[in-house]
């Protein structure tokens, strides 16, 4: 093709390429250097010509390279050459940035040339990084929206008990001020304060393990006892709403590296949906089971199942998107963040129309046991 | 006559079996006897109209709400004063439930002091309710008891009209009239005209 190809025009052809081609010898001596390798690198083709190709990388692949070279030429094991590979290149100005680079050997040559394609990557790189940044920035703002949820919840639990304690206290106090005190009725008081006590107790050191941290952390936690923890602060909610609320949980614990918080923050988001509703149907059966276990392929999946409606298959599609809601003081975006979240877990939430009716979402993560810290 | 010398109730309606407990013996403590039930279904399935008393009631609760319980009470023409119990937030709820003739509303937490005085307030009520009712029904009893003739002759007299006015619209003799008078005033338990034109108000309402 080249021999077909006059020089100019061979010239031109790499001049008006938008990415960087670099041509270089059996010694990594760079022969050609085209516009674009010009305009990204930020030399010249005549200062870049003659010299090392090592000059475009920063260390510690600028003093391996010559190595890389030799090595291909004793042995013929490609290491680079025809696979291309994501790596960081350096500007003349000492300034690094990531390209995606193409490397192959010209045909025939001897000794060996090479000739390598460049591209910039830093645009998709800043994408990434702002995806991110932007998923963090939303669990942040869910965590807020839900902590104001759960505050509602927690208190309404705490009160409960609180109101009983006082309740019995003072009754026990009246019946102490009677000239023949009825004992059995003030030691029967005595033995519910105790246990109201205690339920009081227990909310609280659940709500603890909820709030121990804001900062995202990843730490090996039973599926199972975050469910238990979430349907805590539920129960109120579903009691309220007359749905009857039911752990299914699987025998063997399911235990993943995961940001325990943040996955109780989506099943609190999924189980309020959920009650909602079914507050909002035909009467009926209410029920909300939260199921877990492992898929076929060995992940875990938590299940979120109502006998409710199910979703519209209308909008079936949507539900994840963001400021997609049916609900008129749903802001839309719980689905979209939980979605985030699981993956930012590298897991999946999907729905699932449920059997025969009602809707089921399940939340499935990778079993990351093997590279858990 | 019914009811005059049953004691009143305290019924506490609640869903939180600890709080429902709680408050029953509360009250037993202050020397009120009190009845706790865990749903309005419960109370329902229970209620005596005959007993006098009165409801506490939270407003939320699974199943039969409390409003939900006051309507179907409403709707059934009990008198039962009823408290309601609101948690915080629910300010519309009570007013609603104002609106829907509650007799009182406290706000959870409240002073044991403040629940007492609204019960007896409410059943302090409940028994001025019983004993209008009493004394209407007695009226009316009273009232079905007189001849068509003495019907007659009391709707004249309670105008104003003198026996000979009567007479005359009757076509009787005046003494005729003065009899049936006698008669429907011993029969109404009337010791004057005042007070039988008060009870056949009172009986007409």
């Amino acid at each position: 093709m080249t021999s077909s190809l006059a020089a100019s025009e061979f010239k031109t052809l790499l001049d008006v390429a938008v990415d960087a081609v670099v041509i270089i010898d059996h010694r990594g001596v760079i022969e050609t250097f085209n516009r674009a390798a010009e305009r990204l690198f930020g030399y010249t083709a005549a200062e870049a010509i003659g010299a090392n190709v090592n000059l475009l990388m920063p260390e510690p692949d600028r003093s391996q390279h010559d190595g890389h070279i030799a090595r291909y030429i004793a042995s013929g094991v490609p290491h680079i050459i025809g696979i291309g590979r994501d790596v960081i290149a350096r500007r003349k100005d000492g300034g690094v940035f990531p390209v995606s680079l193409a490397v192959g050997r010209i045909p025939d040559s001897a000794p060996p040339r090479f000739v390598g394609f460049m591209h910039d990557l830093t645009a998709r790189h800043e994408a990434a990084e702002e995806r991110q940044r932007m998923q963090q920035r939303m669990a942040r703002v869910s965590h807020l929206a839900t902590m104001g949820e759960m505050a509602a919840a927690i208190a309404h639990e705490i009160n409960q008990p609180l109101a009983a304690i006082s309740n019995y206290a003072i009754a026990c106090e009246r019946f102490l001020e009677a000239p023949e005190p009825d004992l059995a009725e003030v030691h029967g008081a005595m033995r519910q304060i105790a246990g109201q006590a205690l339920r009081a107790g227990e909310i609280i050191r659940r709500v603890r393990s909820l709030v121990r941290t804001h900062e995202p952390h990843r730490e090996l936690a039973d599926i199972n006892e975050l469910v238990r923890g979430v349907s805590a602060l539920t129960e109120s909610d579903a009691r309220l709403h007359g749905v009857r609320l039911t752990l299914e949980l699987a025998d063997e614990p399911p235990r993943a590296a995961v940001d325990g918080i943040q996955i109780q923050q989506v099943l609190l988001n999924l189980i309020h949906n959920a009650i909602e509703a079914l507050a909002g149907a035909a009467a009926g059966e209410r029920n909300v089971t939260v199921r877990t276990g492992r898929s076929g392929a060995g992940d875990i999946e938590i299940a979120v199942i109502d006998t409710g409606p199910g979703v519209d298959p209308a909008i079936a599609q949507r539900i994840f998107d963001a400021f997609c809601t049916t609900k008129q003081q749903g802001t839309g975006l719980g689905l979209a963040i939980s979605r985030s979240i699981i993956q930012a877990h590298r897991g999946r939430l999907e729905y699932r129309p449920a059997a025969p009716h009602g809707a089921c979402f399940v939340v499935t993560l990778p079993d990351t046991l093997e590279n858990a810290p | 006559m019914s009811g005059r010398d049953r004691p009143a109730i305290v019924h506490v309606v609640d869903d939180d079996e600890a709080v429902c407990s709680s408050l029953r013996l509360l009250l037993k403590s202050r020397g009120i006897p009190a009845a706790s039930h865990a749903s309005a279904e419960d109370f329902l399935a229970k209620y005596d109209s005959e007993e006098p008393g009165c409801l506490v009631l939270d407003v939320r609760m699974p199943g039969m709400s409390g409003l939900e319980l006051q309507d179907e009470l409403n709707r059934r023409g009990a008198i039962i004063p009823v408290i309601f119990i609101t948690g915080h937030g629910d300010v519309p709820m009570a007013v609603e439930a104002m609106q829907h003739g509650a007799a009182d509303f406290l706000q959870k937490p409240f002073r044991d002091q403040d629940l007492t005085d609204r019960i007896q307030q409410a059943l302090v009520a409940d028994h001025r309710n019983r004993e209008q009712l009493r004394e209407k029904d007695a009226i009316q009893a009273r009232l079905a008891s007189l001849s068509p003739r003495e019907m007659q002759v009391l709707r004249l007299v309670t105008l104003g009209k003198s026996n000979k006015v009567i007479a005359g619209d009757l076509g009787v003799s005046q003494r005729t009239v003065e009899i049936h008078r006698a008669h429907l005033m011993e029969k109404m338990a009337a010791a004057s005209l005042a007070q039988l034109v008060r009870m056949t108000m009172i009986g007409n309402e």
